[in-house]
């Protein structure tokens, strides 16, 4: 019997350490050991009533055309708060990227309704991007191998651009 | 002369006088735990004229037994009972002595292979079985005290759930609930659901199960689409006669976040439930009925649920050969989703890349409304010992209503779907001479699904989509010399909204051949599913993509095989091993177009599923232990297509190890499991960047019973573990639970 209990007991103590750690962490937002961007949105201007969200993305390569449009990445992008105390102070953002260099670095302003290839350019305006911090006339570039910081921008809700902005018309919408 | 007579007659008298001079030897039989113990056959013996036995006697309610005359000298007295070594004593007794003679038995534990009802659809001992079968019985799901079967079925050897999807060796991986490739039956019937083709585990009140099956490997050849992986069978209680009530009252408490970052709420989550339940048996006739509730805060963000449940079963046996039984439930549930977990940006994350226990504030406010029940006729009739045949219908019904508050539009703030699934079988099992058994029947499954998320129509309106599937099967055993060999197959025959027959052919053949110490087996099986009509026909959002329908997805299919071994060196151990193996071929999965923000099930993959299933049963006696082992050794892998190379497949652990040992003496049990799930080997194509853990989880355990109180506390994942197995999708946290039941 006792020795029954000894093993038991034994038993438990193993079970106990294979099982000591807890498992996941809080872990910060951009840590040393995160691949992708982390910066801050400072927001300008009143907030449209037709908003619906406000996503943060970045492109590998500056779209040729519409269609490229939807190669962002993160597939799932974060949003922003909008709430008015939220963009009351630069916000700050955290995006996970794979490796590699990203040419545009942008907040998308989304109007409400449901998102499709065909009515991209009427629902979706770039309302801000990262610039080049050596000349702010031009769009920055990031390479990404680990943490990057710094990576801040402005949402102007006052001066957002349309998809047709960037692109000639697509033939969807001519 | 006289004085010679007088001495002869003297010596013949008291020859005489000790020939008939008798004593009396009495005493108790108990166990060596000191239980005293009834209905033991108890010996006298003696050596005159050799050995032989002069008197029988058995143990009354109280271990005690008497011999009131022996004859006096030398004597045995043995004592044996069923599940108890035998034991012999010796005694001289002198003429009018009383002898008090206490026995004590050790206990031998007589093991004998369980009846199962599954694997062939008929009843045969596990032994007997060509496939491996796991068997949680009552007694484990009791200990357990858990609320719903899915979580003592979690702990089978072999079985692993993920966000509530089974997974038999693998088998499904996860999907979202959709496309199940196990099958569920209750009390033989299937209880898949008719759109999703997934299951609802708490369909059946847990306090009304008897045991579950889980048959592993491919089902296909008795049992058609869905049991691809394998069949889990739920095998409810028999109503017993006489009066019966019970009553279970469940409370208990979830852990709160473990770090300050993660709290997203002011108080401690709670959990409690009720249920009753009663039945009646005379003579011929028996019924029963239950109902009950529960609720939980539950342990995330957004995840309060509501159940309720009502049961029912009747029985009537107007002839010794004839049973006709009628069963059915009901259940609702009303639960807010807190899924899947928020990351940075997407909720107030206060700087935290991800927060595991709150919910994306886009799908605040998603809620779930599910009914589901299920009716069921059946008669069985064995008019012979050569022959018996049973028929049944079944009628099965789902609806649910998915709420997103916050969708635009188009898109409707509701999806919903009303499922039907009506069957009805018929079959026959023949036992011409003790050397064959034959096993045949006819089965028709008619499922239909209203609904404007299944409905195939991308603008979102409502449709209705039908299937029918028409099968035969036939199976027959022989036995050859002390080999037992099986050779079946089944044909089903689909129609989808009438656009034509599709047929499958699945045959199967295995061998069981027993040994001294165990068994050998074998089998080699054709594996089908034919795609549910949720995953033809979906169309709605989900993770920013717009889910699109493929009507034309056809089924998948593959081989099985496994070589396995049982064996019993001891009375009290038990092992069983078996190496597994499946080739998959049109495999259905969710394919992610990135350029157009869609995702479709498509027939994409080939896969392997190559592995080794061990498991080890232990109850040394007298020792008031008993523990199990088991492990999985799974090697899945996503064959080579298209440009890309082979790769593991999502969602299955290389090792998954369950241990499980309970201690009980008189009234009082402990006991625990741990259950480890190695890392999944490929990530999550969706959220490359997600951590992954292994599963690392101890549950402990405690109860108490006396007389018709049983008395259960049982802390799950006792050192608060926090991981997730589906993606962004938290496991459960530490959670403490208190259940009463009193048994009338």
């Amino acid at each position: 019997m006792t020795t029954s209990r000894s093993h038991a007991a034994l038993l438990a103590v193993a079970l106990a350490a294979l099982a000591c750690d807890e498992g996941l962490l809080p872990q910060s937002s951009c840590p040393p050991g995160f691949l992708g961007i982390c910066g801050t949105v400072t927001f300008r201007g009143a907030l449209p009533d037709s908003t619906d969200v406000v996503y943060v993305v970045a492109y590998a390569t500056f779209p040729a055309n519409q269609s490229d449009l939807f190669t962002f990445q993160p597939l799932s992008p974060p949003t922003l708060h909008l709430d008015s105390a939220s963009r009351a102070t630069p916000q700050p953002y955290t995006l996970a990227l794979p490796a590699g260099t990203y040419h545009w670095v942008l907040a998308a302003w989304k109007k409400l309704g449901t998102l499709s290839p065909q009515n991209a350019d009427s629902l979706l305006r770039e309302a801000g991007h990262y610039r080049d911090p050596m000349d702010t006339s031009k769009i920055g570039t990031v390479a990404v191998a680990g943490a990057v910081t710094g990576v801040d921008f402005t949402v102007d809700f006052t001066n957002m651009h349309p998809v047709s902005y960037f692109f000639p018309a697509s033939p969807l919408h001519p | 002369m006289t004085v010679r007579a007088a001495i002869a007659l003297a010596l013949l008298v008291c020859a005489r006088l000790g020939a008939q001079a008798t004593g009396v030897v009495h005493g108790t039989v108990t166990d060596t735990a000191g239980h005293r113990l009834d209905r033991v056959r108890v010996r006298a013996l003696t050596r005159a004229g050799g050995i032989r036995e002069i008197a029988v006697r058995y143990t009354d309610g109280s271990g005690a037994y008497r011999f009131d005359s022996l004859p006096a000298g030398w004597l045995a007295i043995d004592a044996a009972l069923i599940g108890f070594d035998a034991i012999r004593d010796t005694v001289v007794i002198a003429g009018g002595d009383s002898v008090r003679m206490d026995l004590r038995l050790p206990m031998r534990p007589i093991i004998v292979s369980p009846t199962i009802v599954t694997a062939a659809k008929r009843s045969q001992l596990l032994d007997q079985a060509v496939t491996s079968v796991a068997l949680v019985s009552e007694q484990q799901i009791t200990q357990r005290a858990v609320n719903t079967i899915d979580e003592a079925v979690d702990k089978a050897p072999g079985v692993q759930f993920i966000a509530g999807q089974v997974n038999v060796r693998g088998s499904s991986g996860f999907v979202q609930g959709l496309g199940s490739r196990v099958l569920l039956l209750v009390d033989g019937v299937p209880a898949n659901q008719g759109d999703r083709g997934g299951i609802n585990w708490d369909l059946v009140p847990v306090d009304q199960v008897a045991r579950v099956e889980v048959v592993k490997g491919a089902g296909s050849a008795l049992y058609g689409s869905s049991a691809f992986g394998g069949v889990v069978n739920i095998i409810t209680r028999e109503t017993p006669e006489a009066w019966h009530a019970r009553v279970r009252i469940t409370g208990g408490v979830f852990a709160n976040p473990p770090h300050a970052a993660w709290a997203f709420r002011n108080h401690t989550g709670v959990q409690d439930g009720l249920d009753l339940s009663g039945s009646y048996g005379h003579g011929t006739v028996r019924a029963g009925v239950s109902a009950g509730a529960r609720h939980s805060d539950g342990y995330r963000q957004q995840d309060r649920a509501d159940h309720w449940q009502m049961s029912g079963k009747g029985e009537w046996r107007p002839e010794p050969a004839t049973l006709v039984n009628v069963s059915g439930a009901w259940a609702s549930d009303q639960y807010g989703v807190p899924e899947p977990w928020c990351v940075s940006g997407h909720c107030v994350d206060q700087g935290q890349a991800f927060q595991p226990f709150l919910i994306d504030t886009a799908n605040r406010g998603n809620r779930t409304r599910s009914d589901k029940g299920y009716l069921t006729a059946l008669v069985t009739r064995t008019p012979s010992e050569r022959t018996a045949w049973m028929a049944r219908a079944s009628w099965g019904r789902t609806r649910f209503t998915d709420a997103y508050p916050r969708r635009q539009p188009p898109l409707s703030t509701a999806d919903f779907a009303i499922a039907n699934r009506i069957g009805v079988e018929g079959r026959m099992v023949s036992r011409p001479d003790p050397r064959h058994v034959v096993t045949a029947g006819l089965e028709l499954t008619r499922s239909d699904v209203w609904s404007n998320v299944f409905s195939g129509d991308t603008a979102g309106g409502g449709r209705t989509h039908i299937e029918g599937a028409y099968s035969a099967y036939a199976d027959a055993e022989q036995t050859a010399g002390q080999v037992r060999m099986t050779i079946g197959a089944r044909g089903d025959f689909l129609d989808v909204d009438g656009g034509g027959i599709t047929a499958f052919v699945s045959p199967r053949a295995g061998a069981v051949w027993p040994t001294a110490t165990g068994s050998w087996r074998a089998s080699l099986g054709r594996a089908y599913r034919a795609p549910s009509l949720a995953e033809r026909f979906v169309t709605t959002y989900a993770l920013s993509f717009r889910v699109i329908p493929n009507p034309a997805l056809q089924a998948e299919d593959g081989w099985s095989a496994e070589v396995g071994r049982t064996w019993t060196p001891r009375p009290w151990l038990r092992g069983d091993a078996a190496l597994f193996f499946t080739r998959a071929h049109q495999l259905i999965e969710p394919v992610f177009n990135d350029s157009a923000l869609v995702i479709q099930f498509q027939n994409v993959e080939r896969a392997r599923l190559l592995g080794l299933d061990l498991s080890v049963a232990a109850t040394p006696p007298a020792s008031h232990v008993t523990a199990t082992l088991a492990y999985q050794l799974l090697e899945a892998r996503e064959l080579a297509h298209d440009s890309i190379p082979e790769r593991p497949l999502l969602y299955r652990p290389r090792h998954l190890l369950t241990l499980s040992a309970d201690y009980a003496v008189h009234a009082f049990g402990i006991g625990g499991d741990f259950r480890f799930s190695s890392r999944f080997e490929r990530q999550d194509p969706l959220f490359p960047g997600d951590p992954q853990l292994p599963g690392k989880v101890l549950d402990v355990r405690a109860s108490w019973s006396v007389q018709r109180l049983a008395v259960h506390v049982k802390v799950a994942n006792v050192l608060n573990y926090i991981y997730n197995l589906a993606p962004r999708v938290l496991e459960p946290v530490r959670t403490a639970t208190l259940t009463l039941t009193y048994t009338y």
